[in-house]
């Protein structure tokens, strides 16, 4: 018996405002948190059941997460605001052994890597299953996201250090190592006082990625690039898998850092590694750049012609960057849904365009000022054109601002300078123009033009 | 055992029959003693497999172990004796952490978050005591392979038994590769650079009495804490350290214990009776320990 009581406390609409540790932990685990409805089903239902009759109830609990089975007493106290919740006699049963390793089949763990880690992601485990490469030597105490170069998902996250946070299980956390494109998955740890231990896993080999270099002539070229010229397309992939693997585990470090995932530091410290990922992210927006740089400027590049609507394109850039405008306090006008303008372009590549044109438009304008996004047509011309409030360009500035790796003499961490330039060869390649009209003070009109097109 | 086993007029007489004589006749010594289970002999025959299977590899990667060790389980594990307490060992370790985990009910995660925790403290470096527990757990997980199953980390075995172990696998490989005088020179030169090698990663010994000493005055604690985690290995080696003794002896001491005996065993930790308490009940639960009560512990095997 758990003489230990655990409080919470849910408001009239059924959110959970306060708890304790274990509440709150099991709330979280069920991907709820504080001011969020309560997201155990149980719990939730006698809530609201002792909310409708305003009346104390008193009832066992039985809940669970991803590593046990919770038996407990609870009360229910409802008031004029919400209730008080009182758990007592809380009993956890694994689910799971929570001490030895999983016993795999040899035939079903396929080719790759099995893995633990404690706490702080160090690894006091790796080994090679099936006909999985070597593991490298040197690998005891590094960490994980050092070993393996971390990428993120489609939203830009890292599976691991979400699980980091939450203690849990994940899967599907694309990683690079030795060569090789893996999978990492792994379930989170725990001893029998509760205490979370460390992750155990494996990481599956998805892509065995040819040697870049011959064995040969390793010793006599770098190992990311080999002997190969700077004209040779080939060398602004490699530059780009060279440095987009660092910089992913730049971020990730610097992420988990900054989000005191390993415990509590000191407030300028987690500061610092926030502007350690930021800078990070930056430079990974400079390699995507240069990605793209390389890829407009190869002979015979040519867009897609799809059928788009630049005035549902505008509402798109603006649903993707509202929130950054937000944080300034700025407002956008954007395309009403009735303002359609049909034209000729690759969607992907006008959503580019237009983002970058929003960005800058967010980032060089005032706080509390105002963007404008209008769609209109000039004769076999469809337009789409952001204005905003911010200093604007001069003359002479207007004649550069085009041009690669000009910043106008800013030296802010804002941007890289190629995404203006890369925005207007894009619109070149779809047979349209990127222009700019502004005068000091007055802001900046930047114009997207593209061939029209008459639906029927 | 060391009378003849044949029976008069049978020349010379087959293994197989050899072999359950031999077993008869150590039943008939200690009739009362409790028998390896089916689970005990599997476990420790897997460990010896997979310890030859690691040993060839430091000799050749390209050795045919599957081959080496069908060949052994017809005519006989060289070194026998000698494998047989060692993979025991590993295998009653293995079988009592495999069981405590699978009937572990957590404590409940009432455990305070904000209460000290040395898996969540603040970034910084390591201290002595986090390094030798990380460098114990680095050693500790060598003792598995990837597919999690239990087998023996050549660091951690005695030199002349990993030598005797060499040279017999050294032995099968010239005798099925072929004889030539350049190859057996080459597996001569791969077996000494093998037992030069051997000590490459730190061994459960020498982890433990580095973890022992960076606990320092703070073994009581150390130790009432392992237990609370039913963190066995931590266990092991804080009374192995304390006693200087192989951790693997001190993981067999504790599996075959009596619990009477418990307290005697980790008297070095300086801890009171009360705390032993999981323990106790830990090993009570494992079945068919050799306990040495002189019955195979026939009472608790039943529960």
């Amino acid at each position: 018996m758990n003489e230990r009581v655990i409080r919470g406390r849910v408001d009239q609409s059924g959110a959970l405002v306060s708890a304790d540790a274990p509440l709150l932990r099991l709330q979280q685990r069920a991907g709820a948190g504080l001011g969020k409805p309560l997201a155990l089903p149980h719990l939730a239902r006698l809530v609201a059941l002792s909310q409708r009759l305003l009346h104390d109830i008193s009832r066992p609990l039985y809940a669970a997460d991803d590593h046990s089975d919770i038996h407990a007493l609870v009360r229910i106290t409802p008031d004029a605001d919400g209730a008080s919740i009182e758990i007592s006699d809380w009993r956890a049963h694994a689910v799971t052994p929570p001490h030895m390793p999983p016993v795999a089949d040899e035939a079903t763990l396929g080719d790759g890597w099995a893995w633990e880690c404690d706490p702080q992601l160090r690894l006091v485990a790796l080994g090679a299953a099936g006909n999985a490469p070597d593991v490298p030597a040197g690998w005891e105490g590094r960490s994980l996201s050092e070993l393996f170069e971390l990428q993120p998902d489609a939203d830009g996250r890292f599976p691991v250090l979400r699980a980091l946070a939450r203690q849990s299980r994940f899967d599907g956390q694309i990683v690079r190592a030795a060569d090789a494109t893996m999978t990492l998955s792994g379930e989170a740890l725990f001893d029998a006082a509760g205490r979370f231990t460390g992750f155990r896993g494996f990481a599956a080999v998805t892509d065995v990625a040819p040697s870049a270099v011959p064995k040969a002539a390793a010793a006599f070229a770098d190992p990311a690039f080999g002997s190969l010229p700077l004209s040779d397309p080939k060398f602004g992939r490699r530059i780009d898998g060279a440095l987009r693997g660092p910089l992913s585990r730049i971020i990730a470090t610097a992420e988990t850092i900054s989000g005191q995932f390993d415990g509590p530091i000191r407030a300028d410290y987690a500061r610092y590694a926030g502007d350690i990922a930021h800078a990070g992210r930056h430079l990974l927006g400079l390699v995507d750049d240069l990605a793209d740089l390389q890829n407009i400027e190869r002979p015979g590049f040519k867009a897609a012609r799809d059928d788009i609507d630049l005035g549902d394109l505008a509402r798109r850039a603006v649903g993707l960057l509202g929130m950054k405008a937000e944080e300034k306090g700025i407002r956008i006008s954007a395309p009403s849904t009735d303002d359609r303008m049909p034209a000729t372009g690759e969607f992907r590549r006008v959503l580019q365009v237009l983002l970058n044109l929003l960005g800058n438009a967010i980032r060089y304008s005032p706080n509390d000022s105002q963007i404008w996004i209008r769609v209109d047509r000039d004769g076999d011309r469809a337009m789409v054109t952001v204005a905003d409030q911010g200093q604007g360009i001069d003359a002479e500035q207007q004649a550069k601002v085009f041009e690669k790796f000009e910043r106008l003499g800013r030296t802010d961490s804002g941007g890289s300078g190629l995404g203006l330039y890369i925005a207007r060869r894009l619109a070149r390649a779809m047979d349209g123009d990127l222009t700019v009209d502004s005068a000091p003070g007055q802001g900046a009109r930047f114009t997207l033009s593209l061939p029209a097109r008459d639906e029927e | 055992m060391s009378e003849s086993l044949s029976f008069p007029g049978i020349e010379p007489p087959s293994p197989a029959l050899s072999a359950r004589l031999g077993e008869l006749a150590d039943y008939f010594a200690a009739p009362a003693a409790g028998r390896l289970t089916e689970e005990q002999r599997a476990l420790s025959l897997g460990i010896a497999r997979r310890l030859v299977a690691d040993v060839a590899a430091r000799i050749d990667p390209g050795v045919d172990s599957a081959g080496l060790w069908a060949d052994w389980l017809r005519s006989g594990v060289p070194s026998a004796a000698r494998l047989a307490s060692i993979c025991f060992a590993r295998a009653e370790e293995h079988r009592w952490r495999t069981l405590s985990a699978e009937r572990t009910v957590p404590a409940p995660l009432t455990h305070e978050l904000d209460e000290e925790d040395p898996g969540v403290e603040a970034v910084g470096p390591m201290t002595a005591r986090e390094q030798a527990y990380l460098t114990l757990r680095i050693a500790d997980r060598r003792r598995f392979d990837a597919y999690g199953q239990p087998k023996l980390a050549i660091a951690d075995l005695d030199s002349e038994i990993f030598r005797a172990v060499l040279h017999d696998v050294a032995a099968w490989q010239l005798a099925a590769v072929s004889i030539d005088t350049g190859r057996a020179m080459d597996l001569g030169g791969a077996v000494r650079t093998a037992v030069e090698q051997q000590s490459d990663a730190p061994g459960m010994t020498a982890a433990a009495i580095a973890y022992h000493d960076a606990v320092g005055d703070a073994l009581p604690d150390a130790a009432r804490a392992a237990i609370a985690a039913h963190d066995w290995p931590a266990l092991i080696a804080l009374a192995a350290g304390a006693q200087r003794r192989v951790y693997a002896d001190m993981a067999l001491a504790f599996v075959t214990a009596e619990t009477a005996a418990l307290p005697s065993l980790l008297a070095p930790l300086q801890i009171d009776r009360d705390a032993l308490a999981p323990l106790e009940a830990s090993l009570a639960m494992l079945p068919s320990r050799a306990v040495s009560d002189g019955h195979g512990s026939a009472a608790e095997a039943g529960r």
